[in-house]
């Protein structure tokens, strides 16, 4: 893990050497003044732009939105095939913490037996220069899903901004080929230089705006406690567009295509593909098993914030905040998150605690318990009322109950 | 656009799209807003959030329906007597706007006569919709200090579309909802330029900004800047051209970006209209089964391949910069009309959108002062923007309507051109679905939005279906007196019995087969939304 620094003044010509032998992608401000990641075709003319998160990720690098996998030729002897070679060194530079995350939640679902051919084809020879946060932005909550807004691994090079110098580290073989091969853009680091770094880093994290509480999330997922009335609010709102797969940088779905080119040729294309489409699970025949809205959101958060959770020990949201905003009916997952962490305890819930607690402290027997619960269910009574008027309990009985469990805690 | 002419003086949404989100009472007629306008939704929605109350009329349970605190489910061209009806009970429990009316309206009187005149029962049993209900979307909007209405083609595509636009008029007008930020009355146009394409003049009577032709002083500012003599008469109207064609003395025609062979009433006739044409060149970024009855075909660039500018619903003018050369041999829309010019022996040489945009101030009142350089570093300039100074018009009537007054246009309730019988027991409305557009000249060819929706589907109330011993999937072949189509149904619990409807986006179902040319005797618009069919297995 090499440590160095490289003046901004040097940015440019570093590039320029990079960019010699491989296809450079960074964050290029527009004509129209966007901020996207982009193919640069010439160093000197492309207005390369370290300040702000990119308004798209770097998935399309790696997975295109559209790509030919192969072309098709029907001839008299039947059909033959011509797969295209897509992959070319590449160097993503300037990705931002999130982004980075993505592409190693990518690697485990396409490189992952059996292996994606044409992921690996341009993955392997891509190299990462990451920049960290030094200032989160309105919508970003990396600090919950634990990818940033500065990574420990992943990258190759990942740079912090110290103002008019970049402290560059190296965090695999291939950062610390690239800072030996051109030693002419780096200085040492100096004791003040790690200071620095470090305040940046300790005030990053101390300057998110929002407080997504992903873990609370899957912690109530698990349990089982989202109430109905979420998924449904949430349905009622969702237009079925697409629109928040297409800009999550770890939605990896894909759908193949084939398309004629002419009579006798065609190519066979695979786009993204969205979870929360009709025609995702729509079966030939019209039956969709996953139905209505209700069931697709639902199947989408619960893969982001549980069953990712549960496989890879990590949410499958790298807390970008980019779905909030794109959506019509502003559903996403930054909402959803704080929806289920607002929504009142489960009714169920506490009132089983409160059942626990006298049965506990001996005042109720457990079938008396259970009488009461189908009595409540069956009159929509608050449990307590429900003990109290089958003069099981009194009202001291519960208040004493819940003040000793106070007290232990 | 022409009721709400008559009454206010300027046919566009009052107020800006931003301002629904701070609405406190939403009242949204014959729009499935979800659906068609979704950036138009999320506001909506937004003000629900907030706290908003939504009040939806619709005979279908839309997907916005379901947000709504009040669902009017009316019958099918029956919104004049539901909003006389809502009218009639603002009137009698005295929850009219007097100040508004008495210092900015006129013709209240009238209103006064006619609506007392009127008998809310049999108002309520017109709509079908029980009274209490009406006398609690009244009071809801009448009580809201800002209250917005959002209407789109579910009223104007009748044959008294004008009447109903009036009538939404005098609703807003009764109880002040109008001239203040967060209300109005606002029409939803369908795409991002229809708006553009009115003020541009692409309306028979008028040049760009509703500057009549019949003015012999606007006749000549115009003939001045263009060096040729003008028409004073109005042109003709689409059906005027693409039904009666023949008879109005049109030999050859030139359509750009449009299908009519699709998009317009009773196609059969328009079909056989452009088959008899000596000449019919078409202009179209995809070979539409309009342009493929043309002897001439321009294929254009589409809206990523030039730049130009758009007005949108609130009137606001947008740049749209070129993101890509243009792909094969396509040439813009400015391109191919100003060379075709040229070859007609008419010079138009402007070097590029910015100098068109810099005719259409000079001509234009309310694009005075819209130019490129001004968009570039904006969301864009809301007209009326009459100079270079002028930040642009939120929202309307500020202090006076563009009339001076706002008229009060009473009106009856009219029944639908043509209403179920014997033979064709049921009423066809007409739609669109959110992952199609139009014609599907576009939507049709992403392999995802056909996959999505791959055909039509016309939607039966589950208790017809079963009466007609109709399935989930059955093609039926559907028809009405100008024609017959093939298409799958689909049992649903979100329409009334005796109701069907079905998207116009297919060529294989086309629907304007059977819907029915009757017009609208003002904007002309025909009435799509209703006509009667009757339907069996097919």
């Amino acid at each position: 893990m090499k440590k160095n620094i490289l003046k901004k003044d040097h940015v440019r010509p570093f590039l320029r050497k990079l960019a010699r032998d491989s296809r450079l992608i960074a964050p290029v401000r527009t004509s129209h003044r966007d901020l996207l990641y982009q193919e640069i075709e010439s160093i000197d003319s492309a207005e390369i732009d370290l300040s702000e998160q990119p308004q798209e990720s770097a998935k399309q690098f790696l997975f295109p939105q559209q790509e030919q996998l192969f072309t098709y030729q029907n001839t008299s002897k039947g059909f033959t095939f011509s797969p295209r070679k897509s992959g070319m060194p590449t160097v993503l530079f300037g990705l931002r913490s999130c982004d980075i995350s993505a592409i190693l939640y990518m690697d485990v679902i396409f490189l992952r037996s059996p292996r994606d051919h044409y992921y690996l084809e341009k993955r392997r020879d891509t190299i990462i220069i990451g920049i960290g946060c030094n200032e989160p932005w309105d919508n970003c909550f990396c600090n919950a899903t634990r990818t940033g807004p500065f990574l420990e691994i992943g990258f190759d090079l990942q740079l912090t901004d110290l103002g008019d110098r970049f402290y560059v580290e190296s965090g695999r073989a291939v950062g610390d080929e690239i800072l030996e091969k051109w030693p002419q853009f780096f200085s040492p680091v100096t004791e003040e230089d790690e200071k620095l770094r470090y305040q940046l880093m300790l005030e990053a994290r101390s300057g998110f705006k929002r407080h997504v509480h992903v873990e609370t999330a899957f912690q109530k997922i698990a349990d089982n406690s989202v109430s109905p009335s979420v998924w449904e609010h949430i349905a009622k709102r969702c237009d079925g567009c697409g629109g928040c797969a297409y800009i999550c940088p770890t939605c990896t779905c894909f759908t193949i295509f084939d398309r004629p080119l002419s009579p006798h040729t065609g190519e066979r294309l695979r786009t993204w593909d969205a979870c929360t489409h009709d025609g995702f699970t729509r079966m030939a025949g019209g039956h969709n098993p996953v139905n209505p809205a209700t069931d697709r959101l639902k199947r989408r958060f619960m893969h982001k914030l549980y069953y990712d959770y549960k496989q890879f020990k990590r949410p499958g949201c790298v807390g970008c905040g980019r779905c909030v905003g794109i959506c019509f009916g502003g559903v996403d997952i930054a909402m959803f998150v704080d929806m289920v962490c607002a929504e009142k305890r489960d009714q169920r819930q506490s009132a089983a605690v409160i059942g626990d607690l006298l049965v506990e402290a001996g005042l109720i027997t457990r079938k008396q318990l259970s009488e009461a619960l189908e009595k409540r269910d069956r009159t929509g009574m608050p449990l307590g009322s429900v003990l109290m008027e089958m003069g099981i309990v009194t009202k001291e009985d519960i208040a004493n109950c819940l003040a000793d469990k106070v007290e232990r805690l | 656009m022409a009721g709400l002419a008559t009454t206010f003086g300027s046919g566009a949404m009052t107020n800006s799209i931003n301002e629904i989100t701070g609405a406190e009472v939403i009242f949204v007629i014959g729009s499935n807003t979800t659906e068609a306008h979704p950036q138009i939704a999320r506001r909506i929605l937004e003000a629900v959030d907030n706290g908003a109350k939504l009040i939806v009329a619709d005979p279908r349970r839309t997907e916005l329906s379901r947000s709504a605190h009040i669902h009017l489910q009316l019958r099918p061209g029956s919104d004049i007597a539901l909003l006389n009806a809502m009218m009639r009970v603002i009137l009698s429990e005295g929850l009219i706007d007097d100040a508004f009316i008495e210092m900015r309206t006129e013709n209240f009187k009238e209103l006064r006569k006619h609506l007392l005149s009127q008998d809310i029962d049999k108002l309520a049993a017109v709509s079908g919709i029980p009274v209490s209900q009406i006398k609690k979307a009244a009071r809801l909007y009448a009580g809201a200090q800002k209250g917005v209405i959002c209407y789109c083609l579910g009223i104007t595509q009748h044959i008294c579309g004008t009447a109903n636009v009036e009538s939404i008029a005098n609703l807003a007008m009764l109880t002040g909802h109008v001239e203040q930020a967060y209300t109005g009355v606002n029409p939803l146009r369908g795409q991002n330029n229809v708006q553009g394409a009115c003020d541009m003049g692409a309306i028979p009577g008028v040049f760009p900004g509703y500057q009549p032709v019949s003015d012999p002083v606007i006749r000549e500012k115009f003939e001045r800047a263009w060096g040729q003599a003008l028409p004073s008469e109005p042109g003709l109207t689409i059906t005027d051209m693409t039904h009666r064609g023949r008879k109005n003395g049109i030999r050859a025609m030139f359509i750009m970006g449009e299908n009519p062979v699709m998009s317009d009433p009773d196609a059969s006739k328009v079909e056989e209209t452009l088959k008899g044409l000596e000449f019919l060149a078409v202009s179209d970024i995809f070979l539409t089964e309009t342009a493929s009855l043309a002897h001439v075909v321009f294929p254009a660039a589409s809206f990523a391949e030039k730049c130009g500018s758009v007005t949108n619903s609130e009137r606001r003018v947008q740049l749209m910069h070129q993101a890509i050369p243009p792909i094969g041999e396509c040439r813009s829309d400015s391109e191919i009309i100003t060379e075709l010019a040229g070859r007609l022996g008419y010079t138009m040489a402007y070097e590029n959108s910015a100098e068109i945009m810099e005719e259409i101030a000079l001509l234009t009142p309310i694009y005075g002062g819209i130019f490129h350089d001004r968009l570039e570093t904006s969301w864009g300039l809301q007209w009326p923007c009459p100079s270079r100074d002028h930040a642009g018009t939120p929202y309307l009537h500020k202090y006076s309507f563009a009339r001076g007054k706002g008229r009060f246009v009473p009106a009856e309730n009219i029944t639908p051109d043509e209403l179920p019988d014997d033979d064709y027991p049921f009423i066809l409305m007409t739609g669109r679905v959110y992952h199609h557009y139009h014609t599907g000249a576009m939507t049709r060819a992403s392999d995802i939005l056909s996959r999505e929706v791959p055909e039509a589907v016309l939607e039966i109330n589950s208790d017809d279906a079963r009466e007609k011993g109709l399935r989930h999937g059955d093609m039926v072949s559907l028809r009405s007196r100008r024609g017959e189509i093939e298409v799958r149904v689909k049992p649903v619990d979100t329409i009334s019995r005796g109701m069907l409807y079905v998207s116009f986006h297919f060529h294989e179902s086309p629907v304007n087969r059977l819907t029915n040319p009757a017009l609208d005797p003002v904007a002309k618009c025909p009435e799509y939304k209703v006509c009667a069919v009757n339907l069996e297995k097919a």
